[in-house]
């Protein structure tokens, strides 16, 4: 074989490049085409999520082979927010697996076209390989977010980086051995195609998507009857100086957490003046709950309520750091209070000895009863988690891609004067009776 | 077909099928998202306990009682006289206590000394426990009695003033402001509803052996999840 860069007077450059660049190309175009697939599934999870309904994700590497609900790596990771952008403009934000899409199918087209048509010239490998370098840089971006951020990987992920490899690797060999001598390429017209194919796609994405109701975002879901916290059961949260919101949540519940961590990466929470009401979805001090969907939520919730002290000024650092801990340990600490509660309560004591002597007493009892007792007062649903900014509670559907669109549309200036506009609820009957002492009488001669 | 053919069959294919899936996975979103708009959704609202304990008889007691302590809007003084919480129940004695055994495992009776109002350690505790044990009850009843040693217009004193030292207890140990809108006291001294030993049974203050006599020199104090 003639080494690439020793051309002889009779050689014919184009059918050898065709020959030697053949194998390294249909290894590249095998790349783009799976990772268009797995840009294509992880794009249709995305998009399923746009109708506002619960859906199961693909966590297969075959589509269609293996949907796992809630809690999966895929989950987290598109829940996560790195997993779309422009999320305060758009509802959802644009996916970047949309983009992975269109840079795919643009590297499938690219390789393609020089397999079909052969005699590739060195620049057009050449570019062909510079493209490739966008996918294993974005490959090395979101491999290291997804482990370090998210602490999940997601299996369609994981086949968009093997894709991202293979179609490197393809490129990059056909660039290596292609004999053809150097000479000027059209780059600005590549390249142009390239951002075409992104800009076409997005395009196609904003027109199609649903769009949302900018009132209904702006107004939220529903009031509060009352905000006030006479029993002070509010812990403060971090977050900034703006306006007063309060966040409704299950320390031991997963849907929370997240919640928490679209909310902390996103720099509307430094707009709010956040509290966490706690209200923990477990029988043994919710009645509402007739299962423990997080058991031991309890024993976590008087642990924070403890660590912030029942009386007095609040230790709000003792505080966040036992729901950062629980948030952290979640799947731990619910195995370990479904076996015994009493061994969480150990757990709890030890890691933090403040609560010590407080923990499981009568004083924090009562106060989480009041907590619990808020949510009555203001008839909430028994969900977590939930925001209220201001009064107005965000719609559930609004909270997961939807967060950023909704939280800035309600801080906005036309959001809160919506918000103002929206009449508050009667405090409900059950939690406040208030029956007249004249129509007691008519009762009691009512029934002798 | 020419080379200039092929690269422009192949860039239509590459940008129309990402466009087509898109832009149908779009549609398909639309279309669902209007779908469900308006459908009901199946969310439980928080919500004060109301156990199926809680017959007409005894809310129409807890509403006189609740009236009649100033825990409702508009209610009198604190505190009950024993006739008319005979009046107000309009049961006999056995029946009244009726109303109130399916709560034996949410009541607790706290035990005094002959003549005495003073509250022991362990009755102190056995307050405090059941005070915490809110959950979803509106209403915090102590419903206290005294033997039948003694004239009747004594026995009266002594039981009022055995609930009125459960109520002190709480204050100075909880400080909550909702105590005077939850607690309602009922003082029956000895001329009604005396409760029979069967209740010496029930979880007490005391642990000791225990008669119709004793169990008598008590308060039963115990939330009630009834919504009125």
């Amino acid at each position: 074989m003639q080494p690439p860069d020793a051309v002889d007077a009779d050689f014919e450059p184009g059918s050898y490049a065709a020959t030697a660049t053949r194998t390294p190309l249909i290894i590249a175009t095998a790349g783009a085409v799976l990772g268009s697939i797995f840009a294509a599934l992880s794009t249709s999870d995305f998009m399923q999520h746009l109708d506002r309904q619960v859906h199961a994700i693909h966590c297969s590497f075959i589509p269609g082979a293996g949907k796992e609900l809630g809690e999966s790596g895929c989950k987290a990771v598109m829940m996560s927010p790195y997993s779309s952008f422009f999320r305060e403009s758009t509802w959802g934000g644009i996916p970047v697996s949309l983009w992975a899409l269109a840079t795919f199918a643009f590297l499938a087209y690219r390789a393609g076209v020089l397999l079909w048509r052969g005699k590739p010239t060195r620049a057009e490998t050449q570019f062909l390989l510079a493209a490739t370098l966008l996918p294993v840089l974005m490959t090395l971006v979101y491999g290291f977010l997804s482990i370090v951020k998210v602490g999940e990987t997601c299996k369609v992920c994981v086949g968009i980086y093997v894709a991202s490899a293979l179609v490197f690797v393809g490129a990059l060999m056909a660039h290596l051995k292609n004999p053809a001598p150097p000479e000027q390429g059209r780059f600005p017209l590549w390249f142009a195609e390239g951002v075409g194919f992104v800009a076409v796609l997005t395009l196609v994405y904003l027109l199609f998507t649903p769009s949302p109701d900018v009132k209904t975002s702006m107004t939220g879901c529903g009031t509060l009857v009352s905000g006030d916290d006479p029993n002070a059961v509010m812990i403060p949260l971090p977050s900034g100086t703006g306006e007063a919101a309060i966040e409704v949540l299950d320390p031991l519940c997963p849907a929370c957490k997240a919640f928490d961590e679209r909310l902390g990466a996103s720099s509307l929470r430094n707009k709010l003046d956040l509290k966490a009401v706690l209200f923990p979805l477990d029988p043994t001090c919710n009645w509402m709950v007739t299962e423990a969907l997080h058991p031991g939520a309890c024993a976590v919730s008087e642990a924070i309520l403890c660590a912030a002290g029942l009386t007095g000024e609040k230790d709000e650092k003792a505080s966040q750091d036992v729901l950062k801990w629980a948030f952290k340990n979640q799947e731990k600490l619910r195995e370990l209070a479904e076996k015994d509660e009493g061994a969480l309560r150990n757990k709890l004591e030890a890691t933090f000895p403040k609560v010590k002597g407080c923990l499981g007493g009568t004083q924090v009892k009562a106060k989480l009863t009041k907590s619990l007792r808020w949510a009555v007062a203001n008839a909430i649903p028994v969900l977590t988690p939930q925001l209220f900014v201001g009064n107005a509670r965000m719609c559930d559907e609004d909270s997961d891609l939807g967060l950023e669109f909704t939280l800035s549309k309600m801080l906005s200036k036309q959001g809160k004067q919506a918000r103002a506009a929206v009449k508050r609820p009667a405090p409900p009957k059950a939690a406040a009776p208030t029956v007249a002492p004249k129509k007691v009488a008519e009762e009691e001669e009512a029934n002798p | 077909m020419t080379e200039g053919q092929k690269q422009l069959g192949l860039l239509g294919v590459a940008l129309a099928v990402p466009i087509i899936l898109v832009a149908s996975w779009a549609r398909a979103a639309n279309t669902r998202l209007h779908e469900s708009e308006g459908a009901a959704k199946d969310v439980a609202i928080a919500s004060v306990s109301d156990d199926s304990y809680c017959t007409p008889q005894l809310k129409a007691i807890i509403r006189r009682v609740a009236g009649a302590c100033g825990l409702i809007e508009g209610g009198g003084g604190r505190g009950c006289q024993p006739m008319e919480a005979k009046k107000v129940a309009a049961l006999s004695g056995d029946d009244f206590n009726a109303l109130f055994k399916p709560l034996a495992k949410r009541a607790h009776i706290i035990q005094f000394d002959s003549s005495k109002t003073e509250l022991d350690p362990e009755a102190a505790t056995l307050i405090e426990k059941a005070w915490s044990d809110q959950r979803g009850a509106s209403f915090f009843f102590v419903v206290s009695r005294a033997s039948t040693d003694g004239a009747a217009d004594y026995n009266e004193g002594l039981s009022r003033d055995r609930a009125k030292g459960v109520l002190t207890h709480l204050q100075s140990k909880f400080k909550d402001e909702d105590l005077k809108n939850q607690v309602g006291l009922l003082w029956l001294g000895e001329q009604f509803a005396q409760l029979g030993d069967e209740f010496c049974g029930w979880n007490r203050s005391r642990s000791t052996a225990c008669t119709a006599m004793e169990i008598n020199r008590s308060a039963f104090v115990a939330w009630i999840d009834c919504a009125i």
